[in-house]
């Protein structure tokens, strides 16, 4: 299959632009059920004619494509050929044990960690060959905050919204629905360097979403967050993934997954040993089971 | 349990000796020699300077019969030596401690914790004391004839005073606790407050000699002045000399003093220790945004860095006052100037236009900026690496601000170098061309320095900034360079005019800049993204 700059729909709706398609020829020739943006028949047939839109298949559209990656650390292999697909609408999550290759997995996403071999798309976008584009569409929330500490949280924000480009407008709305929705309205005059763990986590979700990314990849993201911001954040990956966004997170809170989320994927010694939908995963048991079944506990 | 505090804390204040701050991990046995070896040798250097001291005023005083002058002289400066070494640690050792929470969680009482970082406290102030008291105490017992009784005051006297090091250190540092908990711009106060101190340093040092000979020109009149203002010391002086009540009397103030700034201290301890110091609650009201571009905005958070950082800005940036400064003093002194200059190199005027292109690259390079902001990313390197931004745009802000914040100055200096020397128009275009070169070459090679001798793994800021491969290269390449091009040209000064090697030095300049740049654009961008 060729990869083209491409305009997209998927099941729900339309969403976005760019990702992973095939060509109008190959995707005719193919006899493929593809869906294309522009809906006026002439707008269709012109487009097609001048082989200017591209095409992707009801629900092949992948949001973050992970494919065969490998990841060692001097002789330590860290992540063995992993490979799986997240697509938008998808809350999916990666649990494994400490150690077993979750948090290389999501910084290898994002583009802060190089990896070996393999390939990551996000939105059909090579990571390797267009890092700054992968990264304009995606949003990062790590474990452990460490955030500018010589900043107070509004100017962190407003670094944030500068680099990726959000407009005056847009951000004021978005940072004043966000710090309302998580408490956080108050500090946003005070140095991040007085904030607690919890408040370091609120600020890095707000700043994460302000630039309304497609794909949002979090590491542990419950870590110190109350239990009310707790639930907010539920609410919002929610929102977020039925909006069409795509939210790829690992945990060890297995009920907090078994219920949040659409997919899941367990990761062992860095390599993938199982995969799937929640119900594909657990079968008629929890996830814990599941969990400890695969991890040899049980 | 207190044989164990005390241990932490000892291994604490020396974990430098046996701990490579860079890994973490804990050197070998050579190499804690070899690192103490180190340490003897800048210190014995330093001792050496005041033994120079020592030996000018101990015979002199000791022959009129003030050697208690001489002593209290000697334990006056190095109870200065021991604070100023150790009340810039004092605040963070007392208060900020990362192992406050571990130990306030613990069945010990306050006053004991803050015992055992009291003794953290005064080992660093031993350590400062003991560079001045031991030159001291040798150029006194190779002088002096005292007894049993002042042999013995003689020798414990260090610990003594090392205690009014400690309680001097200590009062400091609670003073900075109560007014930073107070202030706004608590880095812009350390700043000023430190300048102060350093300037009051260099005014002593420009001024000791001046103020030795007074004392050994008149020593009956300083010494009358020292014992009505400086009692204790006049009684520590009497001991060395073999008073045995002079020595009790003195530990008796000493101890006094201990226990009362103890009293005070550990009643607020816990408030202070456990108080988010320094978070004056401001209210955030909304306002509208400045939308900035990317390397707007990356600009700013590199300014924003070095403002907010107190160290960064006194150890990377003194060049930002000092240039000022200097043109102030050109100003203030140019006849005297001209007049020493065009004297000694009447008929060959070229080379004061080098000697002034020179001063203002040296002084220029006391600001090594980006030297230490690679690693000053530290832990939070993510997110220049998460953001939709190339390393080149990142490293582009950061050598930005280096020249922003070094040109300025520089062309202020330039311009008052310019009109007190008032050069010929080759000149005067050339000495700023040089300078605005030389820093654009200086930022470069501070960040291909910081590239290639990454430290990323800190816990204090001060590592990085003061104590890195990266800037002690960068720093002392810059003087180096300065030095080199002036021996270079009085190598040269037969066969090559001034006017010719400064263009010869522009050209250099501008090739080693530019190389130095396209490197930084290619590899050291992709460096920056992969560390």
């Amino acid at each position: 299959m060729k990869k083209y700059e491409l305009v997209t729909v998927t099941g729900k709706g339309v969403i976005r632009t760019s990702g992973w398609g095939l060509h109008a020829e190959e995707a005719v020739k193919g006899g493929l059920d593809y869906v294309i943006r522009h809906e006026g028949k002439q707008q269709r047939i012109k487009a097609i004619k001048r082989k200017k839109i591209f095409f992707v298949r009801k629900g092949e559209y992948i949001m973050l494509k992970i494919v065969h990656l490998t990841k060692n650390y001097g002789e330590k292999r860290a992540v063995d050929n992993l490979s799986l697909h997240i697509r938008p609408g998808e809350i999916y999550g990666f649990i494994g044990h400490n150690g077993a290759g979750k948090t290389t997995t999501i910084k290898a996403c994002c583009g802060i960690l190089q990896y070996d071999s393999g390939e990551i798309y996000v939105d059909g976008v090579s990571l390797k060959q267009n890092p700054l584009a992968c990264k304009a569409k995606l949003a990062y929330i790590p474990d452990n905050p460490d955030l500018y500490e010589f900043m107070t949280g509004i100017q962190f924000l407003n670094f944030g919204a500068d680099i990726f480009g959000v407009s005056a407008s847009d951000r004021r709305a978005r940072i004043r629905r966000l710090a309302d929705t998580f408490e956080l309205t108050d500090d946003l005059a005070q140095p991040v360097s007085a904030y607690s763990h919890g408040m370091k986590q609120k600020l890095a979700i707000i700043s994460a979403l302000l630039h309304d990314p497609k794909l949002i990849i979090m590491d542990e993201p419950f870590v110190g967050l109350d239990p009310k911001a707790s639930h907010l954040l539920k609410e919002l990956m929610r929102e977020i993934c039925d909006n069409g966004g795509a939210i790829f997170f690992s945990t060890h809170v297995l009920e907090v997954a078994e219920k949040l989320c659409d997919k899941v994927a367990i990761i062992k010694g860095g390599r993938l040993i199982k995969s799937g939908t929640m119900d594909e995963v657990k079968g008629d048991t929890s996830l814990e089971n599941v969990f400890l079944e695969l991890e040899g506990e049980r | 349990m207190t044989k164990a505090l005390f241990k932490k804390q000892m291994m604490e204040v020396f974990s430098w000796v046996y701990q490579n701050k860079k890994s973490g991990k804990n050197r070998s046995a050579s190499g804690i020699a070899g690192y103490v070896l180190l340490y003897v040798l800048i210190f014995g250097f330093i001792g050496t300077v005041f033994y120079f001291v020592a030996d000018m005023l101990c015979e002199p005083l000791v022959s009129v019969g003030l050697g208690w002058l001489y002593f209290a002289i000697m334990g006056l400066l190095s109870l200065f030596f021991g604070v100023f070494g150790s009340v810039f640690n004092t605040y963070a050792s007392l208060y900020n401690a990362k192992d406050n929470d571990l130990l306030l969680a613990m069945p010990i009482s306050s006053g004991k914790i803050l015992l055992i970082r009291l003794s953290g406290v005064y080992a660093m102030g031993l350590m400062y004391e003991l560079i001045v008291i031991i030159p001291t105490l040798i150029a006194w017992f190779l002088t002096a004839k005292t007894g049993a009784a002042g042999v013995i005051c003689t020798l414990l006297i260090p610990l003594v005073l090392s205690v009014l090091v400690l309680v001097l250190s200590a009062v400091l540092g609670w003073g900075v606790a109560l007014i930073s908990g107070k202030l706004k711009r608590k880095n812009i106060m350390v700043v000023f407050l430190s300048l102060i101190f350093i300037a009051a340093y260099y005014y002593f040092y420009a001024h000791a000699y001046s103020i030795l000979q007074s004392i050994l020109i008149n020593p009956q009149a300083v010494g009358s002045r020292v014992r009505n203002i400086l009692y204790p010391l006049y009684h520590m002086g009497l001991a060395a000399e073999g008073n045995v009540l002079s020595m009790l009397f003195f530990v008796s103030i000493v101890g006094l003093s201990f226990g009362i700034v103890y009293l005070v201290l550990s009643r607020s301890f816990l408030k202070i220790a456990t108080a988010n110091c320094g978070s004056v609650k401001v209210q955030y009201k909304e306002q509208r945004a400045v939308v900035r571009s990317v390397e707007q905005a990356l600009f700013q958070k590199e300014l924003r860095r070095f403002l907010g950082s107190a160290n960064y800005m006194l150890n990377c940036g003194l060049g930002i006052i000092i240039m000022p400064i200097s043109a102030g003093v050109l100003l203030w002194k140019q006849a005297v100037v001209r007049e020493v200059l065009f004297g000694a190199f009447a008929g060959n005027e070229g080379v004061i236009f080098l000697i002034a292109a020179g001063a203002v690259c040296l002084l220029s390079s006391m600001n090594d900026i980006t030297a230490p902001s690679v690693s000053l990313e530290g832990k939070t390197l993510w997110l220049a690496q998460v953001l939709p931004v190339s390393g080149k745009q990142v490293l582009m802000a950061k050598l930005k601000l280096h020249l922003v914040l070094t040109l300025i100055p520089a062309a202020v200096l330039a311009a008052v170098v310019e009109w007190v020397l008032r050069p010929v128009f080759e000149f005067g275009v050339l000495i700023p061309v040089v300078a605005a070169l030389f820093i654009l070459f200086m930022a470069s090679f501070g960040l291909f320095i910081n590239l290639n001798t990454p430290n990323l793994s800190w816990t204090s800021e001060i590592v990085p900034i003061k104590q890195s491969m990266g800037v002690m290269i960068s720093l002392f390449g810059g003087w180096a360079m300065v030095v080199a091009l002036a021996g270079a040209y009085a190598a040269l000064r037969k066969v090559i005019s001034p006017l010719i090697y400064l263009i010869g030095v522009v050209i250099l300049l501008l090739a080693a800049s530019a190389v130095m740049l396209r490197w930084l654009r290619t590899k050291g961008a992709r460096i920056f993204e992969t560390l």
